[in-house]
Order: C-alpha cells, then structure tokens, then sequence
C-alpha cells in the first residue's frame, strides 16, 4: 500500500501532532486526529480510513476507553485496520483485540515510534490486514506460557523466528528481521511447526493465531 | 490529684510521710475541715451547684421539646435540628465542666477531639452530629449532674449550719439578754435539709451545745463533700473524656482507612502525572529523534540536514522540559531539601513563592521524617492556597516546638492578610489537610473572617 489513509485518537496533543507529521512526511493522509473514543468512532464512520491509530488511556476516564473503542471499530468496520498505541502493555488487552481474529489488528507500546521505519512497517501490516504485536506482548507469552517444554526443543534460532511470527510478521519479514534467506526462514518454520505439534496453516493471519494459541494455551 | 503540693496534710488513705510524727486518726478526724482538700471540694461544690443546675435545665429545655417534636411527622427534621442543637451546646458545656475541674479540683480530664464536620451534603452532617459519641456523653453528664448537685448542694449545708451552730454562743447574751425571768421559746439550732431540727437551746449553756452540735456537723462535712466531689469525678471522667477505648479504637480505624486512600490516590496522581508528562514527552522526543536519524540518511533516505536540525531541536526541547517536569514530580513527592531540616525546606518553599514569605522556625528538636514531611506539604499548600485564592501580598510562615508538661507539640501556623473566607467544610483543599493530620492526631485550626486575615495553624504530635 503506498499511500494509506489514516485517523488518529491520541489525547497528548505532542504526540498526536508529532504522529500526523510523521505520517503526512511520508506521504500519508490523516484523515482526523482527535483525542476520544466518540470522536474516533465518528471519523471513522465518516472517513473510512485504512487504519486507526488508538490510544488506550483517553479522557474521560483515562482507564480503557481507547481499547473498547477499538473493540467497536474491529466489530463495525472490519475493512479498517485497528493498531492500539499504549504507554504500557496488558497482554489481557492484547487477548481481547485478538480474540478469534488477527485480520487489521495491532497493539505496539509508544515507544516503537522511535524506531520510525520498524512503526511504519507494523502500520502498513495491519492497514494491510495483518497483524503487528508488540515484542513484549510475545516475550510476556513466552515467559508465562505453559508450554515451555515444546518452546525448550527449539533452537535459538527457532526461538527468535516464532517470536516473529507471533509478532505478526511474514516470511519476507523475518527474513529482513534476521537478515537470513527466505528459504532459511521457511525451513525454520516447519521445523517450528514440527516440534510443536502445530498443524501447517495457510497465510499469516492464521499462522499468528495458531502461534498465539499455543503460546497463550 | 495533687496530693503532693506544699502545705497539703498527709493524705488520709496514704500512709504517713516516713520520718514525720505519725497522723494519728483522731488527727485525721478533727484537722479534716481544715485541710486544703475540704476548702477546695467544698469550693468546687460552691460552683458546681448552681452551674449544675443551669446546665442540666438548658441542656434538658433544648433537648426534651426537640425529641417530642422529631417524633412527630411533620417535625422531625425541626426536632432533629434540636437535637443537634443539645449535642454542640453539651460538648460546649462539656469543656466548661472539664475547665471547672481542672481549675478548682486540679482534675486533668482530656479533652476529646473537636468534631470532625465531614464534607458533604447536609444529610451526612447531620448524620455526623447525631453520631457524635462524645456530645450524647456530654448530655448523659449535663443531666446526671442535676442529682450530683443536689447532693453537693446537701454536702454545703453541713458547711453553712456548722459553721452557723458555732456561733450560737457568740451571739448568744447579744439577743438573749433582755430579762432572766421571760419566759423565751427554746432556740433550735441550724440543721441540715433532710433531718428535721433536733438540737434546741433555752439557755447559753444550751448554746454550747448547739455550739458543739455544729461543730459534729463540720467534722462530718469535709467527708460529705469529699464523697460527692468524687463521685462527680469519677462521672466526669467517664463521661467528659476522650472516649472510651472502644471510641478511640474507631477513630484510629477511620483515620487508617483515610490514610490509606490517601496514599493510593498519591500513588495514582504520580502514575497519571508521569504517564502524561514525562512519558509523553520522551515517546515524542524519542519519534523526533528517530525521524531525524532517517533524515540524516539512515535506512537509504534521502539527506535533510535542515529538517533533521529542527527535529533534533525538537527532540532537545522535549528532553528539557521532560527534566524540569520530573523534577516538578519529584519534589512533590519527597522534597530532597527535607532531609536536611523542615526550617530549610519550608525556607527553600518560600524562595520559591510568587508573593513574598516570611519564615521563621525555630526547632530546637526535630520531629520524625513522617511528621516533617506532613508538615511541609501542609505549609505547601496552603501558601498555594493563600496564592492562589486570597490574594494575599504577603504570607507569613512560622513554625515552632511547643513543650507542655507531658508532650511536645510541632505547630506550623501559615498567615496571609488576604481576602479572608477560607473553610474546611467547603470542600477546599484544607478539608484533605484536616484529614492528613487527624490521621496522626494533629489538629487544623482555621481562622478566616471574611476580609482577612487568615490564619491556619496545625499542630502536629512529634511523632506519628
């Protein structure tokens, strides 16, 4: 996708002007940047944007609002992609934007910003209809994972490559990512899937989902 | 009690002061109405018969209407105001009984803590004052003191007819001299109220023996009013004191769930100041940074040397800021300046004020970090208060160590010669203050006509 369309819920007004510059440098279009739940949801509606870019801690309450905002738009817009942005990571949040579903949906800390072209890439992805999971969402997952003996029989490598796929990220990624062949990264993937006992699933939504499930089950 | 105080005679339960020449009971008996002890219960008794009585018949006129009335429908709320009314004039009544005793019989009771009026609606003020413990104590006082009265009242008379029945033989040939063959109807001597007159004199050898009667009377009457002083301290002290354990035990359990609270929503107010200040600022600094590094050809992008300045501009903009406001954050935390002393610290605060303060601490002793700490953010606030709200042109800061005979008090008192007006129960900032310190059983005293001057003063245990 080369030019994305874009709306912005972030309440910090230094981050959400210091966002649309980012994005309007390369030659994106924000559509709307607002600061609440109901305002995203309405330039949504009205814009149709590619992506929505949603902070979880918003006014009123400052609690979860920009999350159950998100929630709404992954129910009433499925063609907009939802990445939530968030000062700290929940894997709880992260279990229920995923629930049954990876299409269009991310959940980075804010921090990612500054690695500017790791965040346009997550943002692409899930403007695209994939999915973009924060690093420390995954090692969460790793570090309370009840599978960690399946997760022992890997090699290291392998390690680091299934912590990208449930990043969200394709082959070509992690190829990137790891700077190792395409063929490589493929190889390592049916080992992975191998090991564990994972049955072979067709594209990355569903590779990121069956990922997620063993790692969260 | 005092028993130790010069001129005092031995008490006459403790045993005799060693080396001295034993007491002997008969001693004991006939020095009895000339001992300190009998002038001071019988002075007592002097001011607590008719206080007594006027307290009980104010206390039970207020009291007695308002009850009949709050039990009607249409008056309840007209009666509970009554009730209310009886309540604070009990507790008023209470600290006069309290002032008596400590004067006249030397009996320190201890005061129980002002009334906490809770913010919020009139309901639960209302509600606050009918729950009030210590004022119904004090109403149980100011009634029971209508008996107790009645009997010191008895107890005087013994004091008013002996000394009455002595002089019998004074005054005797002054009125009796007029012909030794008139027959006269006998004299009867002067009797207390519930024994009728039994002791009767025809001649002024008779009047020797109404003389001697009087003076079985004052050597009963030391004992009379000894007995119903104490009983009356023993009510007072029961009634009029800071409360039972049990009340105490309350009181410490509110107080610790305020503190609680407190703490918690300290701790949430520094997550949300850090969570929209500091962290914004380095998530923004750390994008403009990433942008510039893009900028100044990382990852094959074109070279903006122009753009990538103004980023990095940005960027050290930001990181600035973002130390000013942690700093901000930390010291209303912890002030670091305290460790060294609250006089330097509330010295520090003063530096830092936008209209002129005057400090003067001396602290000879210093308190516990804790109460240090309560200190100095209460002097905080309420110079912000006083910069805030009253206009003020300037603000005077004191703060001293004030030594009683059993415990040392910190009192920080913060004055202003601003508007005026200032008050806990509306809601302010100084209800939260009055919170603060109650958890340590410190007091806030506000004095704030409207117009000014302002006067807050909060005293503090030395520790908490």
């Amino acid at each position: 996708m080369d030019t994305m369309r874009v709306v912005i819920a972030e309440d910090a007004a230094l981050l959400r002007e210091g966002l649309t510059r980012l994005l309007e440098e390369r030659g994106h279009e924000v559509c709307a940047a607002v600061s609440d739940g109901d305002a995203l949801l309405a330039a949504v509606a009205g814009h149709k944007p590619d992506v929505a870019v949603v902070d979880i801690r918003m006014p009123p309450t400052h609690t979860d609002e920009g999350l159950r905002a998100a929630l709404r738009l992954r129910q009433d817009h499925r063609d907009t992609g939802v990445l939530v942005f968030s000062q700290y990571i929940e894997t709880r949040y992260a279990a229920r934007l995923l629930e049954g579903n990876a299409a269009g949906v991310g959940y980075l800390l804010k921090d990612r910003v500054a690695d500017v072209a790791d965040f346009m890439a997550a943002l692409t992805r899930v403007a695209d209809g994939g999915t973009a999971l924060d690093p420390e969402v995954v090692s969460q997952l790793f570090r309370a994972s009840r599978h960690a003996d399946g997760l022992a029989t890997l090699t290291r490598r392998e390690r680091d490559v299934l912590a990208l796929m449930a990043e969200g990220r394709s082959n070509a990624g992690i190829s990137a990512a790891l700077v190792i062949s395409g063929g490589a990264v493929e190889k390592h993937v049916a080992s992975i899937f191998g090991k564990l006992g994972l049955p072979p699933s067709e594209g990355d939504n569903r590779r990121v989902l069956a990922v997620l499930r063993y790692l969260g089950g | 009690m005092s028993g130790t105080a010069p001129g005092d005679v031995a008490s006459p339960h403790g045993p005799a002061p060693r080396g001295d020449v034993p007491v002997t009971l008969a001693e004991r008996v006939l020095l009895a109405p000339f001992s300190p002890r009998a002038r001071r219960d019988a002075l007592y008794c002097l001011v607590s018969v008719p206080l007594g009585i006027a307290g009980c018949a104010a206390v039970a006129w207020v009291l007695g209407p308002s009850l009949v009335v709050s039990a009607s429908v249409l008056g309840t709320v007209v009666g509970l105001l009554g009730v209310v009314l009886a309540l604070r004039l009990a507790r008023r009544l209470g600290g006069l009984y309290r002032w008596v005793a400590a004067r006249l019989l030397g009996e320190q009771i201890t005061a129980p803590p002002p009334f906490r009026r809770p913010a919020g609606s009139i309901i639960v003020r209302l509600d606050a004052r009918l729950r009030d413990g210590v004022a119904w104590r004090a109403i149980g006082y100011s009634l029971l003191k209508l008996p107790l009265a009645y009997g010191q009242f008895l107890a005087l008379t013994f004091w008013v007819c002996g000394l009455a029945d002595m002089s019998y033989p004074v005054w005797w040939p002054l009125f009796r001299s007029a012909s030794p063959a008139a027959t006269l109807s006998p004299v009867s001597a002067a009797t207390p109220p519930p024994f009728d007159s039994f002791v009767h004199a025809t001649t002024w050898a008779g009047s020797l023996l109404v003389a001697i009667f009087g003076a079985a009377l004052l050597l009963i009457a030391p004992w009379l009013t000894r007995g119903v002083v104490t009983a009356d301290r023993w009510l007072a002290r029961s009634l009029l004191s800071a409360g039972t354990l049990t009340q105490r035990v309350r009181d410490l359990e509110q107080a610790r769930a305020r503190v609680v609270d407190d703490s918690v929503a300290l701790l949430r107010q520094v997550e949300r100041d850090l969570h929209d200040g500091a962290q914004v600022r380095l998530a923004a600094m750390a994008m403009n940074l990433g942008m510039a590094k893009e900028k100044l050809g990382a990852d094959g992008q074109p070279l903006d040397v122009r753009r990538a300045r103004e980023l990095v501009d940005a960027a050290h903009l930001g990181a600035k800021e973002a130390l000013v406001e942690l700093r901000e954050l930390v010291r209303g935390i912890h002030p670091p300046v305290l460790e060294v002393g609250l006089a330097e610290a509330l010295a520090t605060l003063a530096a830092g004020s936008a209209i002129p303060v005057r400090v003067s601490a001396e602290l000879p002793v210093r308190p516990t970090p804790a109460i240090e700490t309560i200190a100095y953010f209460c002097a905080a606030e309420l110079l912000a208060n006083a910069t805030k709200h009253s206009g003020a042109n300037k603000v005077g800061i004191n703060a001293e160590i004030i030594d009683s005979e059993r415990t040392s008090v910190l009192r920080v008192g913060v004055c202003d010669d601003g508007a005026g007006g200032a008050d806990p129960a509306r809601g302010s900032g100084l209800a939260g203050l009055e919170r603060r310190v109650g958890a340590v059983d410190g007091r806030l005293t506000v004095s704030s006509p409207a117009g000014g001057p302002t006067r807050i003063t909060i005293e503090l245990p030395m520790k908490a």
